[in-house]
């Protein structure tokens, strides 16, 4: 009888750990999601601001690049691509198709970007117009912000992964239906070593 | 009542806590064995007969002389165990602070560079509370579920704390009344109520664990022993436990917020905006809806669940009565200082979503926008934790004042950090260049450029801003990854070394930062109250004392004299001898760890080192405008939020010399 006590003390007591292991490790496995997605919002900021200096900027340029209409089409085009991958990556931050989507809409954004900046080069008049320069200087200034808010997202969604596959938390994310995020990787065409943003 | 009583008082109210824990553990334990008695003894045979095939048996089994002592003490163990488990399970789970309940109760991290005009009305009035009250910015968080007026504060410390607000609160309420309610949840970070707040939750989940089992058990319908019966009896006595933990909520929570409720209009001196809020409250209501509302309903600003016998909050009537005596908005004087009418708006509630921003009255003093920072040495202590309408004022001209460029840059991770490097920049240029030149290894030139961008910025600021702009980088700062801020914490540290001279404040700063900073990375390392006795931190004052002393005074005899000032108090209070250290020993390693282990010590000793500090840099009676950042950098270190100096009539009034 005392014996059958103390194994229902056990059961218990074991039933208790249990229960205790898989709650925490569930916690952890939402803590680092939150983390990881909150980490884009961080992004989201950044971008939404780049879309909307750009079309300022190709507004500036428009009256001195007359004969690079392509260049500036190509721009707004790309930014407008680069804007909806960015609405529907920022619904679902994570999600291996939209960030996909948003890494290649990115590459191409900075691909025609860093063409319209070459081009400025060219163009004395546009160089000396203050506008464009603060607003170049403003692209670029949140492209390092960007760059830098991704690294943390990245930095975010690797401890989630890494949480997400090693045992034994692995067994409470296959059971929960916590899918693996993507990376934010943006491909530089030109310099394959980009610089690294770091402190 | 002063920020140490305070303090203390929290501290005391913990032993309470504990103290009611205790009785109810030992009531839940009694309860659990008589309702064990009171099956298998009293109508046991007839119990086992309807769940057992074979009652004869069992029967025989149960009345064999067994020892009930036995029995019973494994019941005792059992209980004890539960509850154990559950309280440090919760505890556990509540380690990280702050956002760790916010995020139990479904909160959004509101972005610190949101453009959402509510969200940014909402974050400004939290970062003007912040300068003016002297604490870091606390994350800020959105309930997006409740549609009810409420809000809370959590945490261990200001460094972990989180404000969460309902969406309710955000759309519905005035700039006023929002201004109201988060003066409210700040004077819970000031007093000390948070990290009380922490333990009840963890404490009370132990006691309400005993419900869990219950329903766990009613549902388990085999085997030999009468599993829904005890599960029925775990139900009933749970209920005990849930009548015990209200008990302790409501005990703890109802007195801390009706001194809350007084602290917010000390801040504000607008009675009307938390009145105006408790009145939209008694109209849309405070409910929370999250499942976790029960655990947590003692952190709220108003009753968050419907039932009144164990209101965790006063009546909301009667907090109105105490703000404004009669009802329909004549109140002669309550305050001495009666506002001007500047919210007409809080007398009509207004329709939901009306996203009409009232100003803050801005009062144009005459003077510059940051005001001079004298004050006088005695008024240091005094206001420690006690933030008044001047700072408030001050406040919310400095936010206002404060160029976009650095404003922008404090709201997002990249440029946060850049703005606390670019403070830690030499202004001598041969070694700022060297300072640079070190981090070239680490550091890309998007960094650099920012740094060198910022400091251009900040070349105009007084030095009195520097800590209001570092409080208010702090947000974005959390937001850096570990591995980006590891990276920042060693870049700190090498612009910090290679600064040629030892510039304690700038040292201090970057210490500041990062030891908030670490709190949010590392929650595990959490300074625990060690010493409750000057004595054995005599030395550790002596050091801090000392390079207070060199860094107010050139010439040694002066700094000499600049200590014996501080020290004289010290030495009466410890019965010993406060050491005089040499420059040689007094680096900043030595500081260091006399101000971690000084941290460690109960209020009332960091009251008295506050003060001796203060005396020691106001050794010309009036404390001159780097001492006084420095003072405020200290005083931060020992985890008691100074507001800026603010000349005002009182703190301004003649300084007896001491004898």
């Amino acid at each position: 009888m005392v014996t059958g006590l103390m194994f229902i003390g056990i059961i218990i007591l074991l039933g208790f750990f249990v229960l205790m292991f898989v709650v925490g490790g569930y916690n952890a496995l939402v803590t680092l999601c939150n983390r990881y997605k909150n980490a884009y919002s961080q992004i989201d900021v950044q971008l939404k601001r780049r879309y909307d200096l750009i079309p300022n900027l190709v507004e500036t340029a428009k009256g001195y690049l007359q004969h690079e209409r392509g260049t500036l089409e190509a721009v707004i085009t790309a930014r407008n691509a680069a804007a909806t991958a960015n609405a529907r990556a920022a619904q679902n931050p994570g999600d291996a198709a939209a960030m996909k989507e948003i890494s290649s809409a990115e590459s191409a954004l900075s691909g025609v970007m860093s063409r319209l900046f070459a081009l400025a080069e060219a163009y004395p008049n546009l160089k000396a117009n203050t506008t464009m320069m603060s607003l170049m200087e403003e692209v670029t200034s949140t492209e390092n912000k960007v760059s830098f808010a991704r690294q943390a997202y990245n930095d975010a969604v690797m401890t989630y992964n890494t949480r997400r596959e090693v045992f034994p938390s692995n067994v409470i994310a296959s059971t929960f239906n916590f899918g693996p995020a993507e990376l934010f990787v943006i491909e530089k065409p030109e310099q394959k070593e980009a610089p690294k943003v770091a402190f | 009542m002063d920020f140490f009583n305070c303090q203390d008082k929290a501290r005391r109210n913990t032993k309470l806590l504990v103290f009611y824990f205790v009785l109810a553990v030992l009531s839940l334990v009694l309860a659990v064995n008589a309702a064990v008695l009171l099956i298998l003894t009293g109508f046991g045979n007839y119990g086992l007969m309807i769940w057992n095939s074979n009652p004869v048996s069992s029967a025989n089994e149960l009345s064999l002389p067994w020892s009930l002592a036995e029995l019973l003490f494994c019941v005792t163990i059992g209980t004890l165990v539960v509850i154990l488990i559950g309280s440090v399970f919760k505890t556990l789970q509540l380690a990280g602070g702050g956002s760790a309940v916010a995020e139990l109760l479904d909160g959004r991290l509101v972005n610190s560079n949101t453009t959402d005009a509510d969200e940014r009305k909402l974050l400004n009035v939290v970062e003007e509370m912040s300068i003016a009250s002297g604490v870091p910015v606390p994350q800020v968080y959105v309930l997006d579920g409740e549609t009810g007026i409420n809000a809370f504060a959590a945490g261990h410390s200001a460094s972990d704390a989180a404000i969460g607000v309902t969406r309710g609160c955000m759309k519905m309420l005035s700039r006023d009344e929002l201004q109201g309610v988060i003066a409210h949840e700040f004077s819970h970070i000031l007093n000390g109520d948070m990290r009380l707040n922490l333990r009840l939750i963890g404490l009370v989940f132990g006691i309400l664990c005993l419900t869990v089992i219950g329903r766990i058990l009613i549902r388990a319908r085999r085997g030999k022993f009468p599993l829904p019966l005890i599960g029925l009896a775990l139900i009933i006595i749970g209920w005990a436990g849930v009548f015990f933990g209200r008990l302790i909520q409501a005990a703890v929570s109802r007195q801390r917020e009706a001194l809350a409720d007084a602290s917010a209009v000390q801040f504000t001196r607008n009675p009307a905006g938390l009145s105006g809020a408790l009145k939209k409250i008694l109209i849309y209501g405070s409910r929370i809806d999250s499942p976790h509302a029960e655990e947590a309903s003692h952190l709220f600003f108003a009753n968050g669940l419907d039932n009144s016998l164990f209101a965790t909050h006063p009546l909301l009537t009667e907090r109105i009565r105490a703000l404004r005596p009669s009802l329909d908005g004549k109140f002669p004087r309550v305050i001495q200082q009666p506002t001007p009418a500047i919210s007409p708006a809080s007398e009509a509630p207004q329709p939901p979503h009306s996203p009409q921003i009232p100003r803050f009255p801005v009062v144009q003093t005459g003077r510059d926008r940051f005001t001079p920072p004298f004050i006088a040495e005695h008024a240091v202590v005094a206001n420690v934790g006690q933030a008044t309408r001047q700072h408030l004022r001050y406040a919310v001209d400095f936010h206002q004042a404060i160029p976009p460029v650095l404003q922008v840059a404090s709201r997002d991770p990249l440029g946060a950090g850049a703005l606390v490097c670019a403070f830690l920049l030499a202004n001598d240029p041969s070694t700022r260049q060297k300072q640079l030149e070190n981090l070239d290894c680490a550091t890309s030139d998007a960094i650099r450029e920012e740094i060198m961008r910022i400091w251009h910025a900040i070349q105009g600021m007084p030095q009195q801003a520097r800590i209001p702009l570092v409080d208010l980088a702090l947000p974005a700062l959390r937001r850096l990854s570990p591995q980006q801020f590891e990276q920042f914490r060693a870049t700190t540290e090498k612009l910090v070394a290679s600064k040629a001279e030892t510039d304690l404040f700038v040292y201090m700063l970057r210490k500041i930062v990062v030891r908030h900073l670490e709190r949010n990375f590392f929650p595990q390392q959490r300074p625990i109250t060690q010493f409750y006795a000057l004595r054995p931190l005599a030395p550790d004052c002596g050091a801090l004392l000392s390079a207070a002393a060199y860094a107010g005074q050139r010439n040694i005899t002066e700094a000499y004299a600049a200590f014996a000032q501080g020290a004289e108090s010290l030495n009466r209070a410890a019965h010993c001898e406060i050491p005089w250290l040499p420059p040689d020993q007094c680096d900043l390693s030595r500081v260091d760890a006399a101000l971690a282990r000084l941290s460690q010590a109960v209020p009332q000793i960091k009251k008295n080192v506050l003060s001796a500090c203060a005396q020691t840099v106001a050794d010309d009676d009036v404390i001159q405008e780097g001492e006084a950042e420095l003072l405020r950098t200290i005083a931060d270190a020992l985890d008691c939020p100074v507001p800026p100096f603010v000349q005002s009539q009182e703190t301004s009034a003649p300084v007896a010399p001491e004898a």
